[in-house]
């Protein structure tokens, strides 16, 4: 038993390695620049040299700070026009656009010298004094330059730099970095000049070590670490035990609930099989089981929260009330706000778990065990409640396995649906703005959790059955 | 029936091949067969989608000249032809003809009924030609005709079903074979052929995708047909690697070290694979997936193919340990046919059973994720109406309960009659059962 118990804990290692593995891809592919989302503005475009120079200085310590200037993984399998210092680039637009400069051109050491006579370019005009002459110019000129850091294809290339031709020529005050942007059109003409279109076929490998993004957040997360919320700036953990408190009371009242009502259904259902109420039961759950949640909510909320027809429930949220009201006051508000939703948590399971408990009952009640029981004259109420229930348990105890996650994660949509603040809700949020620490950090304890819900599951399935063993196990 | 046509019967049915009697056993189960009719209607829907809702007439006289818009609007979108100029931007339930068919439903999805928009009931008065152009099932906030939208939507839920699980199942049925068939000590390759495979790997990963990923992200922007012709592409030079890796691996037999055999434990491999599919939170993955990435329906039906292939591998791997110790398998052998067909001839079609019970269920499943994504307004684009999105719509405007009801019992009904079919099988498929 022990032994398995180890084994299975080491599955556990590179089951938790892949889904971290497959968070962190989606995050370092996911557009948006987290750096950017964090300091809420984008960084660089406006007015004087010192202010650009600032707001660049706080993106780089930002960036600095989270993380961001390390390389993505310890290794990196790509081909040999990628450069392996493109992490040390700031922007993260910047640098998809290198990548796919030098994937184009092949010669990586030109794509950086394009590259930096741009960025000469730039900070040369930022350096010219604005004033009401040059201002329109300048700002035409700089739109241009934010736009060549985001293009590759050749004629966009062609006409961003005859447009600053044109305005540059066309504005004395802008003779001062003339002479820069003929360098950086230098720069780009070598690099197509020099072109190799054939690197890219040849594979490369780059080892980076320890010192990469995800390495850092793994031993953060095992630490205990989760990292800040890029969104509100505070803890992931705070952020998820705010929204853990109510997804975890939605859980465990309708889980509660639904067990408290399946058990006997599904008892009574297989011990009066083939009679006219057994026939109801059983097709009312199966339909119960059927019908989508999202939907019974829906119609929930049309036909009995305002509306054409009855105003009995409220839509959505968890009441108004202030956090010093009176204890009894808060819980009515917060029980009648959450009616409709643990209804709407509970059906769904409730039928599923009493067609499970009717299945095992229904194996139970055909042993032999149970005629020699009805033989020796035992009363009915006595057969099915201590001999056959007990032995019909084992499929209920897989179901157990689904618990822990679910009561973790929540239910997407009925959150959703009601307004709820809890774990669901939360992390569709964090999805939708792309707060990433949230994301992960909710992914990993569902799967984590299971985990651990199957291997607790196994473990009571042996503890409850003697002839399932796991060390005779080869 | 009379006594001599009933024994005529049991004799027949007592030689009666597999399928005829899973056949059998599933006509007994009404219900099932019911559900199995009711889906040939939804594929039927789902096919002629385009001539039973459209905004083009069938046919129509115009201008002296009959035209069939419809059937040549196939022909338009896949570039063999051009409209005539007098059909060019035309509105074309305004234009005068002399005499016209429309379709069932004289609308698209798309179309913008701009004077019955705001949400207008079924029974409520609607500001329309004639009964012709009514909209049977209302309208929702911009106009939409609700019945065009579901007869379209059947073809996109249908279309998740069927294509999420055949990705699942061909990566199913291939781990769940392997690993049933060779289990953790039957499959014995040469060293110098594993070696060549792992590195065949790695450069078929590059140059299928690391090396064109460019292209193909370009691709996907322009049009599906595009992508998915990069796409075979992609895997025509995967597919050409491991030919010349296993081309070399013969040769390089010649050398005694290479020569030698190693054990592969497949089934070890592919058990923890299922191990670790089952314990990510799928729902949570997809949505994951499908918020990053831009909103395609492709990409839902790869997504869910993707992570749903477990219950099959599972069916089927242990289908085929109970197959592989049975007499034709040893014949097989002893016939001297290569592993490759006595697995994919042999083994294979005779464990495909089980798996049908788990594709039917998957199928139910599939839809309901889709209408789930759907719902929660992710992964479908914003102008592709499905039934998730047309249900979701039913959330801003409260008062419209055609825009709940319909839809959600759309799901409910295909989901169920999915499950029907998956219970019919089950029962149908276990010897237990039979007689």
């Amino acid at each position: 038993m022990l032994q398995y118990l180890l084994k299975r804990l080491l599955i556990f290692i590179p089951t938790i390695i892949v889904i971290s593995l497959l968070m962190f891809i989606l995050s370092a592919n996911a557009p948006g620049d987290p750096v950017e989302l964090m300091l809420n503005k984008n960084s660089g475009n406006e007015g004087q040299s010192s202010q650009k120079l600032s707001t660049e200085k706080a993106y780089n310590e930002l960036r600095h700070k989270l993380g961001f200037d390390l390389p993505l993984f310890y290794f990196s399998f790509t081909n040999s026009t990628s450069s392996d210092t493109l992490h040390r680039i700031p922007k993260k637009a910047h640098r998809e656009n290198l990548d796919r400069l030098s994937s184009n051109y092949g010669n990586w050491s030109d794509v950086a010298a394009y590259y930096e006579s741009l960025r000469s370019f730039e900070n040369s005009v930022f350096a010219i004094e604005r004033n009401n002459s040059n201002a329109i110019a300048m700002n035409g000129v700089k739109e241009r330059i934010t736009d060549l850091y985001k293009t590759y294809e050749d004629p966009k290339v062609a006409l961003y730099f005859s447009d600053i031709e044109k305005i540059c020529a066309g504005t004395p005050g802008l003779a001062a970095s003339i002479s820069s942007f003929k360098k950086t059109k230098e720069a780009y003409t070598a690099m197509l000049k020099n072109q190799n279109a054939y690197a890219k076929y040849i594979p490369a490998i780059h080892v980076y070590g320890f010192e990469n993004q995800y390495h850092r957040w793994i031993t953060n997360f095992v630490k205990g670490d989760f990292g800040i919320s890029y969104r509100d700036k505070r803890p992931v953990w705070s952020v998820l035990k705010d929204a853990l408190r109510w997804t975890i009371l939605l859980s465990t009242i309708s889980i509660f609930l639904a067990y408290i009502l399946a058990i006997p259904i599904g008892v009574m259902s297989a011990v009066k099989k083939g009679t006219m109420q057994e026939r109801a039961t059983t097709t009312t759950l199966f339909i119960l089981y059927s019908l989508p949640s999202f939907w019974i909510a829906t119609i929930l909320i049309i036909y009995f929260c305002g509306g054409d027809y009855f105003d009995w429930f409220p839509a959505f949220g968890l009441g108004t009330l202030p956090p010093d009201a009176p204890f009894a006051e808060r819980f009515m508000e917060t029980a009648y706000h959450l009616i409709l939703p643990i209804f709407c948590l509970s059906y769904g399971s409730l039928a599923y778990i009493s067609r499970q408990m009717r299945g095992g009952m229904l194996n139970v009640i055909g042993q032999d065990y149970i005629r020699t029981a009805r033989a020796k004259g035992l009363e009915d109420k006595k057969v099915v409640w201590k001999h056959a229930f007990r032995n019909s348990l084992l499929p209920i105890l897989t179901l157990f396995a689904n618990i822990f996650p679910a009561a973790i994660s929540g239910s997407f949509v009925i959150e959703f649906i009601f307004s709820i603040p809890g774990m669901g809700m939360t992390s569709l949020g964090a999805l939708n703005a792309r707060d990433y620490p949230i994301v992960f950090t909710a992914v990993m304890f569902t799967a984590i959790l299971t985990l651990v819900g199957t291997l607790v599951a196994d473990m009571l399935y042996a503890a409850v059955d003697p002839r399932i063993s796991y060390s005779n196990k080869k | 029936m009379s006594a001599t046509e009933k024994e005529i019967k049991t004799v027949s049915a007592a030689d009666q091949s597999f399928w005829a009697n899973v056949k059998r056993q599933f006509k007994k189960n009404k219900l099932a067969v019911y559900s199995l009719r009711f889906i040939y209607v939804l594929i039927f829907i789902a096919v002629f989608a385009d001539f039973i809702a459209n905004e083009k007439p069938i046919a129509c006289k115009y201008n002296n000249a009959v035209y069939f818009p419809l059937l040549k609007s196939y022909s338009v979108d896949l570039g063999f032809s051009n409209w005539q100029p007098e059909f060019q931007n035309v509105t074309w339930k305004d234009l005068e003809y002399e005499w016209v068919v429309f379709p069932l439903v004289p609308y698209l999805p798309k179309n913008m009924d701009a004077y019955n928009s705001q949400s207008v009931s079924p029974f409520a008065e609607q500001e329309v030609k004639s009964t012709r152009w009514k909209h049977w099932l209302g309208t929702d906030e911009l106009g939409h005709d609700i019945l065009a939208a579901m007869i379209h939507g059947t073809r996109i839920s249908l279309q998740v079903g069927l294509i999420s699980q055949g990705i699942a199942a061909f990566i199913g049925i291939l781990l769940g074979a392997l690993a049933g068939y060779y289990g953790d000590d039957r499959l014995k390759i040469s060293r110098g052929r594993l070696i060549l495979n792992i590195i065949a790997l790695f450069l078929a990963f590059f140059y299928g995708f690391g090396s064109r990923s460019y292209i193909l992200g370009d691709a996907i922007g322009i049009s599906f047909g595009k992508f998915f012709v990069e796409l075979l592409i992609s895997f025509v030079l995967m597919t050409l690697i491991f030919v010349l890796a296993n081309l070399l691996a013969v040769a390089l037999k010649a050398i005694p070290f290479f020569k030698q055999k190693v054990n592969i434990a497949v089934d070890i491999i592919v058990s923890r694979m299922v191990e670790i599919m089952v314990s990510i939170p799928t729902l949570f993955l997809s949505i994951a997936i499908v918020a990053i990435a831009k909103p395609s329906i492709i990409l839902v039906m790869a997504i869910i193919g993707m992570t749903t292939w477990t219950g099959i591998a599972r069916f089927i791997r242990a289908e085929l340990l109970k197959v592989r110790n049975l007499e034709f398998i040893e014949s097989a052998h002893a016939l001297g046919f290569s592993e490759m067909r006595t697995l994919f001839r042999h083994a294979i079609p005779n464990a495909l059973s089980p798996v049908l019970i788990a594709i039917a269920f998957g199928i139910a499943a599939a839809i309901l994720i889709e209408s789930t994504l759907s719902f929660l307004g992710i992964g479908v684009p914003a102008e592709t109406l499905t039934w998730g999105s047309v249900l979701s719509a039913a959330r801003q405007s409260p008062t419209a309960w055609w825009l709940a009801i319909f839809p959600g019992f759309a799901i409910f009904l295909t989901v169920t009659v999915y499950n029907l079919v998956g219970e019919g099988l089950t029962d149908a498929l276990d010897p237990r059962q039979k007689k």
